[in-house]
């Protein structure tokens, strides 16, 4: 009897993953939501945007080089898929964009089952579920924001290192890097998994040192910047000069493009006096670096963890977020179910995030649409979002700090010294 | 010196372990709040309520000023004069003419647009037909428009009066004197060339349907109920439009109406200017309310009293008029269609009276407010979106309405809260005594119910929409309640788990409920706070005392009772009849709001009444 | 030795100080320059803002009769009152409610008009510190031995004075372009007139010698307009300008009335805010100045004993 419910639940589970899949096929085959959503900035940043891509593709074929202007912020890699390989056609975007959702959803799932060692489990549907239904992830990949193709790359080079193949996820995350500069920050804690000897394994209930795998990750660095700088010179070949790098590099960097997004940074230096800029760029720019070292060394035992982490601390800071990126953090939570019973806040941070997300869109369409409010109000929504982001970052840092001293006893409590 | 310093480091940093000091002091502060936290809810429910009420007092809100520094209302000599009103007289005997000749909508539309052609000013007409479920309209619109005679006309201003009158749409009154102050007024107004921006001029067939057929076609919006010609003439960005109602033989106040569709509101500075600009020649109200006394009030009360009682009445009147066209998102006339193209517009109602005025001083108010209107140097944009009108010269900022329904939804919040914090302790008691122990709360299968439950609302909407249904009325809307009724009654068979280790399921279900219930309330506040009052109204206590019990009579009773708050709209057969043809002629999303978000949210009250303890 | 050498000094100082009152003496006695220049700025823009345009062109055309020519007069009007869409009378520009005397007229000359009047030109104009390429009727070409008269007016705020709507000059902006002005000596006095809200803030940093300075309101004051015109539809004029031109036009090229004179004639209570007057860096006295020394032309006549 046992062995039959056994089997039936891992038959149920292994057509989970399935059967969404072919929900978010005939979603995007059913709906043709791009045209409504293309121009909003919560869910495709001037980087990611998939009209800023489609002009840069015309101009190239044109003859015209796209990095000559200020739109085209693709990286050249995507320019040359699109240009060669896809045709530009919608429906066939909107498909290869769910693909690669549901590739990001296998991956989400291996890298659990990785992560549990365990060939299948009760819980794989769910972390399906968790990364293919979530609205953060499948709303800006109905608008084609290529924010998506970074989400898959980050879950794909993770599950990767995971599973202990060290090229195909330095290829990933090298690839990943000419996506989207930021994600440069997560190569610590994927060389760190990758030469730890745990591998993926929860380690937060027992903490210890981190044994360096002899030099096993100055050989991984030097990887990961071989596959790096090839894609570079690839890149520069592609778009016959070095044009990109400023364009698609530097304006993570140098913010170039003031469009709203859920961000943090857009607003701030729409406010600055122009010779605080550089200033204030370096600051914000420093500020994201500062947090890899501690995270990685607090961490050490689970690299993973760091890495889940450090994937929220970009959704929130960095420079061109869109909701796609805090998306991954919110579906990974699914990864770390051990978290749970010690996070503090949970319901006020889905609460506050509830608001944010209902008030985003709201506040932009008084703002831009209706006219009724200004930038202050869409603003103080990112900001709340922030908030919320921020509640949900420093909980997940509490609670897996303190899944380590141990189940809740009566008569005693934890305080941070 | 040094004892003051002593004492004070007795205060903020006594002796002992400093964390188990911070601990203590957390203990003591959580354990503070969570005592009173009835007390903290309920009297954020009074203070709420208590500021509604207080809303059309005089103490609440200010005076009216004008915060746009172009608009410079009233400074102008006006020129319009009797040999103008001769014309519009003329301009009326032509159209009622028409009206007794029963001329069809094409015969009118092209006479006027003839007159126009007649005064030198380029004219078009427009075909249109909407269908809906709830039948077909279809007219004629007629437009003209004069070039602004030194710019490039890249702005233009609208006047327009639409066939039929707003009073009383159903009676057919027909807006006669409008439409004959518009002919006459462009006679008049090509006279000038100080006109910086075109100035349109549009007569809309029927109410509403003219002119949102009209406003599509010249934003080149296309709708797919709608089969309209495209424009002949166009002209540059409208900023403001004025829409003019006459549809007495004289009038004695004008009235303003200036709700838009889907709570949108016009910016103040419009309607301000026209209050100051009218202020020595007409009386301007807001709607058509009189300040007449309404109230017997006994004669032993002191004089001040009385006459705070008169405005008190007089004011609250205005307020419920606003949140009645507010929160249906309907608008109180054919201006609310503009501001789906962020154009501020709202229509001067000429009360019909008597007397003692007539075209003379309609004309010079409009003359006036073109000329405030011309001077615009950028679209009316400072943020006097936000207010409450509760007089034509007072008015309620955001800062002094908002609060109430915010306190409300907070309130609510509270409530939710200690629902969910409640329920993760039980008190077990054995014969050692009586310990609190922890138990799980599985969010999973709550969320399960409230997604269907708005599935559930989709499902009605989607049957709302067909012709059948409103053909059907009466048995339709017993279908549905049917349906609501019964699908959430398999909630009775949820098999009760065992309270010590997991949470009761109606307990997750409430506590959620009014967490996702105050969101919606606050949220709703800044785009339609009439609409979000209302709710706080239905919604607030009604949540909050829902329990489950353990006697059945008493679940289904409370069941039912949700139930009939949850669908006591399928009753009101003519509302549901307009607010369907709201939403598919106008989009209005008020009939969508009710069946996708209010319905749902009652009937989860509703299934966490169910719901085993 | 040490005594003999302190009274070596003493002696020295006092003859110093006895020989600079002599010098100042001198050139108290009467403004001794040889030409005048005007800059007249009307700082804002926009329709509703015709008064300030009024204001400048009032000044413009009372300097004119005075015997300034337009050569020696920089005329900055930040927009076209005159020929905007709005005005019911193109081409006209007046400043009083009956419309008496139009000041655009067919004698006018505009040096710097609509976005060409911004803080940079008006600190390069007055500082000569322009590109080789700009025309001679733009610039100040006044010298050591010139009186130059500046007139603002605009929408301003406590120490600044804004300029297009979208920047603005502030106290310490025109008072080092001053200080720069008379090091480079490009005048001999100058007076400078300002008619916006809290006006008298926008002197208080000067520090540079010679400068007489008036302003329209003090700190925390607006500066309010005179009146409007029915059928122009806004306010044609400021009261402070206004009233000073209503003085003025009892003056003529040889009048002998003095800056005291005008000075006096403030009337808190018409002007509706407290114009206010600094003399401290100015040498002589006021009643012994003249208005024309600033607001009309040095028409002087030579006479030489010589054959030609």
């Amino acid at each position: 009897m046992l062995r039959v419910t056994a089997l039936r639940m891992a038959k149920s589970t292994t057509l989970t993953l399935p059967a969404l899949a072919g929900c978010r096929i005939a979603l995007a085959l059913a709906t043709d939501l791009y045209d409504t959503l293309k121009h909003n900035h919560q869910l495709a940043s001037p980087l990611t945007s998939y009209l800023n891509l489609q002009e840069g593709v015309f101009l190239f074929k044109n003859g015209v080089n796209p990095y000559s202007g200020g739109v085209f912020r693709h990286s050249p890699i995507l320019l040359s898929l699109f240009t060669t390989v896809i045709p530009t056609s919608r429906r066939l975007a909107s498909i290869l964009w769910t693909l690669s959702d549901i590739a990001g959803a296998w991956a989400l799932v291996q890298l659990w089952r990785a992560r549990q060692r365990a060939p299948q489990t009760s819980r794989d549907g769910l972390v399906a579920a968790a990364y293919l239904l979530n609205p953060y992830l499948f709303l800006p990949t109905l608008a084609l924001s290529s924010s998506t193709f970074e989400n898959t790359l980050t879950l794909l080079s993770l599950m990767f290192a995971a599973q202990g193949n060290a090229s195909l996820a330095l290829v990933s995350a090298a690839i990943l890097l000419h996506l989207s500069l930021p994600s440069i920050l997560l190569s610590a804690p994927l060389i760190l998994l990758l030469s730890s000897s745990n591998g993926p394994l929860s380690q937060l209930a027992s903490p210890r040192a981190f044994t360096p795998n002899d030099k096993k990750w100055i050989a991984l660095l030097g990887e990961y910047v071989a596959y790096a700088v090839f894609l570079s010179v690839i890149s520069t070949l592609v778009s016959g000069g070095l044009s990109w790098i400023p364009q698609t590099w530097g304006a993570n960097i140098t913010l170039p493009d003031l469009t709203p997004n859920v961000g943090v940074w857009w607003y701030f230096f729409t406010e600055m006096f122009d010779h605080f800029r550089p200033f204030f760029l370096m600051v914000f720019s420093v500020h994201l670096i500062i947090y890899v070292a501690p995270l990685c060394i607090k961490f050490q035992y689970d690299p993973l963890y760091a890495a889940f982490v450090l994937l929220g601390v970009l959704g929130t800071f960095k420079a061109y977020p869109t909701m796609a990126d805090i998306g991954l953090f919110a579906s990974m939570f699914a990864v770390f179910p051990e978290l749970f019973p010690y996070l503090r806040h949970p319901i006020v941070t889905i609460l506050l995030h509830l608001h944010a997300a209902l008030l985003m869109p709201l506040f932009h369409h008084l703002w831009l649409s209706q006219g009724t409010a200004n930038a202050n109000f869409f603003y103080a929504t990112t900001l709340v979002f922030a908030c919320a982001n921020g509640a949900a970052l420093t909980d997940c840092i509490w609670a897996g700090l303190r899944i380590a001293i141990g189940a809740p006893e009566e008569g005693f409590s934890v305080v941070q010294e | 010196m040094d004892r003051i310093r002593t004492r004070l480091r007795a205060i903020f940093r006594p002796e002992g372990d400093q964390s188990l000091l911070r601990l203590q002091r957390r203990r003591k502060l959580v354990s503070a709040l969570t005592q009173r936290v009835d007390l903290i809810k309920w009297s954020f429910f009074l203070v709420g309520y208590l500021w509604m009420l207080a809303l059309p007092s005089q103490q609440l809100g200010r005076g009216i000023y004008i915060d746009e520094n172009a608009l410079q209302p009233g400074q102008v000599n006006t020129y319009w004069n009797w040999g103008d009103v001769a014309a519009a007289d003329r301009y009326l005997e032509q159209l009622e003419g028409l009206r007794d000749a029963n001329a069809s909508s094409h015969l009118r539309a092209s006479t006027l647009a003839a007159e126009f052609m007649k005064l030198g000013i380029p004219a078009s007409t427009q075909n249109y037909r909407f269908s809906s479920s709830v039948g077909t309209v279809e007219g004629t619109n007629a437009y003209a428009i004069i070039s602004s005679p030194r710019t490039s006309g890249t702005e233009a201003m609208v006047i327009s009066a639409s066939w039929v009158s707003r009073i009383d749409e159903a009676n057919g009154a027909l807006n006669l004197r409008g439409v004959s102050t518009v002919l006459a007024l462009a006679g008049f107004l090509k006279k000038y060339s100080l006109w910086a921006k075109d100035i349109v001029f549009v007569v809309s067939d029927g109410h509403m349907d003219g002119m949102q057929a009209w406003l599509n076609a010249y934003h080149g919006r296309t709708q797919s109920n709608l089969e309209a010609d495209e424009l002949e003439l166009t002209s540059g960005v409208i900023w403001t439009a004025l829409n003019i109602d006459y549809p007495g033989h004289s009038f004695s106040h004008l009235g303003i109406f200036h709700e838009g569709i889907n709570g949108r509101l016009p910016n103040q500075d419009l309607l301000n200017s026209l209050t100051w600009i009218a202020r020595w020649t007409v009386p301007v109200i807001i709607y058509d309310h009189l300040e007449t006394p309404r109230l017997q009030i006994p004669s032993w009360m002191p004089n001040s009293l009385r006459d705070e009682i008169r405005t008190y009445d007089y004011r609250s009147r205005n307020v419920l008029r606003h949140v009645k066209h507010q929160a249906r998102g309907r608008g109180s006339g054919v201006h609310g269609l503009f501001h789906q193209f962020r154009i501020d517009a709202f229509t001067m109602f000429a009360l019909p009276a008597t007397g003692p005025h007539g075209f003379h001083a309609l004309g010079h108010i409009i003359e006036s407010t073109l000329r405030t209107t011309n001077n615009l140097l950028e679209r009316l944009h400072a943020s006097i979106f936000f207010y409450i009108l509760t007089a034509s010269e007072h008015f309620l900022k955001i800062g002094s309405y908002l609060p109430s329904a915010i306190m409300i939804s907070v309130a609510m919040m509270f409530s939710g809260l200690k629902v969910w914090s409640d329920s993760a302790w039980v008190m077990s008691s054995d014969e050692k005594g009586s310990t609190w122990i922890q138990r799980r709360r599985p969010v999973l299968p709550v969320l399960v119910i409230m997604f269907s439950t708005h599935i559930l609302g989709c499902s009605v909407f989607a049957l709302t929409k067909t012709s059948w249904f409103i053909n059907n009325l009466k048995t339709s809307s017993a279908i549905i309640l049917a349906l609501c009724g019964t699908l959430p009654l398999s909630a009775l068979f949820v098999p009760k788990q065992n309270p010590h280790t997991v949470a009761p399921m109606s307990q997750l279900l409430k506590a959620l409920n009014l967490c996702f219930a105050s969101t919606v309330i606050s949220i709703t506040t800044v785009v339609n706070f009439s609409l979000a009052a209302t709710l706080a109204i239905l919604l607030g206590i009604p949540l909050t005392v829902s329990l489950s019990s353990s006697l059945l009579p008493l679940r289904l009773g409370q069941y039912g009772a949700y139930l009939s708050l949850a669908l006591g709209w399928l009753s009101a057969q003519e509302e549901i009849r307009s607010a369907l043809w709201d939403w598919q002629i106008l989009g209005v999303w008020f009939a969508p709001f009710v069946c996708i978000v209010y319905t749902p949210l009652v009937l989860q009250a509703a299934i966490a009444c169910l719901l085993p303890v | 030795m040490r005594l003999l050498l302190f009274l070596l000094v003493v002696a020295l100082v006092s003859a110093a100080s006895q020989h600079e009152e002599v010098v100042g003496d001198f050139f108290s006695r009467s403004s001794n320059h040889t030409n005048n220049w005007a800059v007249l700025v009307c700082s804002s823009r926009y329709w509703f803002n015709y008064r300030h345009m009024a204001n400048a062109l009032g000044m413009y055309r009372t300097v004119k009769r005075l015997g300034i020519p337009d050569s020696n007069i920089i005329l900055m009007l930040a927009d076209d009152a005159a020929c905007n869409s709005r005005n019911r009378f193109p081409g006209s520009v007046y400043a009083n409610p009956g419309r008496l005397l139009d000041l655009y007229g067919e004698n006018i000359e505009v040096d710097y008009r609509g976005y060409d009047v911004t803080v940079e030109n008006f600190i390069r104009v007055i500082t000569g510190r322009l590109d080789s390429s700009v025309p001679r009727n733009k610039r100040l070409l006044s010298d050591a031995h010139s009186n130059v008269f500046v007139y603002m007016t605009g929408h301003g705020g406590n120490e600044f004075l804004k300029f297009q709507d979208n920047e603005e000059i502030s106290a310490w902006d025109i008072a080092d372009a001053f200080e720069q002005m008379w090091q480079k000596r490009r005048y001999n006095e100058l007076f400078f007139m300002i008619d916006t809200c809290q006006a008298n803030t926008m002197y208080s940093k000067f520090y540079s010698p010679n400068i007489l300075a008036t302003g329209s309101s003090k700190l925390d004051q607006s500066s309010f307009s005179y009146e409007n015109d029915a059928d122009i539809g806004v306010s044609v004029i400021d009261r402070y300008t206004h009233y000073v031109l209503e003085y003025m036009e009892n003056i003529n090229k040889t009048s002998q009335t003095s800056m005291a004179d005008l000075f006096a004639f403030y009337d808190p209570v018409k002007i509706a805010s407290d114009p206010g007057v600094r003399s401290d860096l100015f040498r002589r006295p006021l009643d012994q100045v003249r208005i024309t020394d600033f607001l009309g032309g040095v028409a002087r006549a030579e006479v030489s004993d010589d054959d030609l």
